[in-house]
């Protein structure tokens, strides 16, 4: 068990989902103190009063540069120095990057205690945008699917057609066009909309 | 044709990348340019540091504390070439504004806008009020450093008397309006978004403070600059041709039209075509301050990287306290700026004109002494 149930850890991040699969892999994980942090309200001070020892937010949120101030201060005696741990670990850092994530870790954090933590980050930030993507593609095959229904109901009325002939035809020009069959169903319903 | 992945930060100083991608001058120079639109500084560094970027439009200072290792991981980077001197303002809430002309000082000069913001900060002390609040893009940035000399001037330990804070410049303007902050200095064009919001006030200009302050560099990872110089010497002239054009007046509005472009900054044609001239909007429609030298992107000789310009940044971070002073690191941080590239690339050798013996133009308070950094520092902030 590599896990140390009493690091503090913050979740920034405005996407509720995101922020809930990562709180419950790191509380699965054995890690008690795990806070979310929706609101970039007054984040830093809100940060000072927590005083965590890992920081995690998404790379794309701006806000990663409010949190930059709180390691500027050279005055400061317990702050997070780094991105990570280690600059060494540079696939890490990588490997995060990549995955959209970033982490801040206070000063004095051995690696082998922040690394879990890390790695179950990545792997739940991999996993929501893969969730992100499938749902977006189901999304966007409904309504192709929509799409290809409409053309072949305007083709079956104004041709006289039955469905399977009404298809074969959507599917016949697409391939002499060498275009994607939506597309050449968009095409006949916006020709329909003009002729109307 | 080779390939390079460079981030912006969508600001209009971003204009001499983006006209490079754009507008054919990289392609002349052989290469194709692919523009990354970033959220954070932190994210520019990061990205640069790992190699999903081969460069990027970077605050100097950020260029400098990352070879320093202020703040964070050492990572060593390179400018071989500004992208620009200049561009930021101070913009301050209306409530402010008006609490300082009832001071009765003269607003219209620098140092006027100085005592009176000393007397209202006080003030508000006196009377037990919160301390005013004031907000930068990040820690190391030209913005900081000048809202710090602003603030000495006022009289005023920007440690003690005012809370500075960092916001992203697109949530400048809501932060201005819920009372959050109480101004803010920050890249074009968001003074000119709080002002036309209705929200605030151009205080200054960055140039009524330093006449030539470094602002943006174009930043590359040091393994870079050392594995092939030869694609670093093309993009530094393509840079220089995008540079040139972008800074001649006729150029300003097919520049603004690209700019605004929603994969680029997307906001107003109009506002970015005043903010290229240098001509902010103030209260209603007139045009408040105005400056020719508000932005500059080549004129000057602004593209070759001044050591002294790396210089001053580093003793700003000293007088910021963000590092202590070393003559090691004050070497260091002047290694980062890199005429020879500059010069390399375009034939050119030495600083093309009479040097300034204040590189960075200080308009009031003490003259930067590169020569002489550690006087400079002694007596800078003293009494």
């Amino acid at each position: 068990m590599t896990a140390d149930p009493a690091l503090r850890i913050v979740i920034v991040d405005e996407s509720p989902l995101r922020a809930a699969i990562l709180e419950e892999g790191l509380r699965e994980a054995g890690y008690r103190n795990v806070l979310r942090l929706p609101e970039r309200h007054d984040l830093l001070a809100r940060l000072h009063a927590i005083d965590p020892d890992v920081i995690v937010i998404d790379l794309e949120d701006p806000s990663r540069d409010v949190i930059e101030q709180m390691f500027q201060v050279s005055r400061e005696v317990k702050r997070p120095i780094a991105m990570f741990v280690d600059q060494s670990d540079s696939s890490t850092i990588a490997a995060a990057i990549d995955a959209g994530v970033s982490a801040y870790i206070v000063d004095g954090l051995k690696k082998e205690r922040v690394k879990p933590i890390i790695d179950m980050t990545i792997s739940r930030f991999r996993a929501f945008a893969r969730l992100r993507e499938e749902l977006e593609q189901t999304r966007t095959e409904l309504e192709e699917r929509k799409t290809i229904d409409r053309a072949k109901g305007i083709l079956m009325k104004m041709k006289g057609l039955d469905e399977p002939q009404a298809y074969a035809l959507l599917r016949r020009t697409a391939m002499n066009e060498k275009r994607r069959l939506v597309d050449i169903a968009q095409s006949v319903i916006t020709a329909a909309e003009l002729l109307k | 044709m080779r390939r390079l992945s460079i981030g912006f930060i969508p600001l209009t100083d971003a204009a001499v990348v983006i006209a490079c991608a754009e507008r054919g001058f990289a392609a002349a120079e052989g290469l194709r340019l692919d523009l990354h639109r970033e959220v954070s500084w932190a994210n520019i560094r990061d990205k640069v540091n790992v190699g999903l970027l081969d460069g990027a439009h970077m605050l100097a200072p950020l260029a400098i504390a990352s070879s320093l290792g202020l703040g964070h991981v050492r990572v060593p980077l390179v400018a071989p070439f500004a992208l620009n001197l200049n561009g930021n303002a101070i913009t301050v809430a209306n409530a402010l504004f008006e609490a300082m002309q009832a001071t009765g000082e003269d607003l219209a000069g620098a140092e006027g806008a100085a005592r009176a913001l000393g007397q209202v900060a006080r003030q508000r002390l006196e009377d037990g009020q919160d301390p005013l609040t004031f907000a930068t893009v990040y820690p190391f940035s030209t913005h900081t450093y000048m809202l710090r000399h602003l603030l000495a001037a006022a009289g005023l330990d920007p440690d003690r008397d005012v809370r500075l804070v960092v916001v992203p410049p697109p949530y400048t303007v809501e932060n201005l309006r819920s009372g959050l902050i109480h101004g803010f200095c920050v890249g074009s064009p968001w003074n000119s978004v709080a002002v036309e919001a209705g929200v605030g006030r151009v205080l200054l200009l960055g140039s009524e403070i330093f006449a030539r302050a470094p602002e943006k560099v174009l930043g590359v990872h040091a393994r870079f600059a050392n594995s092939e110089p030869g694609v670093l010497a093309q993009l530094v002239r393509a840079l220089d041709a995008a540079a040139r054009w972008c800074d001649q007046p006729q150029s300003h509005e097919e520049l603004a039209a690209l700019l605004a472009e929603p994969r680029h900054l997307g906001l107003p044609r109009d506002m970015l075509t005043r903010a290229l001239a240098g001509r902010l909007k103030g209260a209603g429609e007139a045009i408040a301050r105005s400056d020719v030298d508000f932005l500059v992107m080549h004129r000057n000789g602004a593209n070759r990287p001044d050591p002294a310009h790396a210089l001053w940044i580093y003793s700003q971070m000293v007088r910021a306290r963000q590092a202590q002073f070393s003559a090691d690191a004050a070497h260091e941080a002047m290694q980062v700026y890199q005429p020879a590239l500059y010069d390399g690339a375009l034939g050119t050798h030495g600083a093309p004109s009479a040097v300034e013996p204040d590189p960075v133009g200080t308009r009031f308070g003490m003259p930067f002494r590169p020569e002489d950094i550690e006087g400079y520092l002694a007596e800078v902030d003293r009494g």
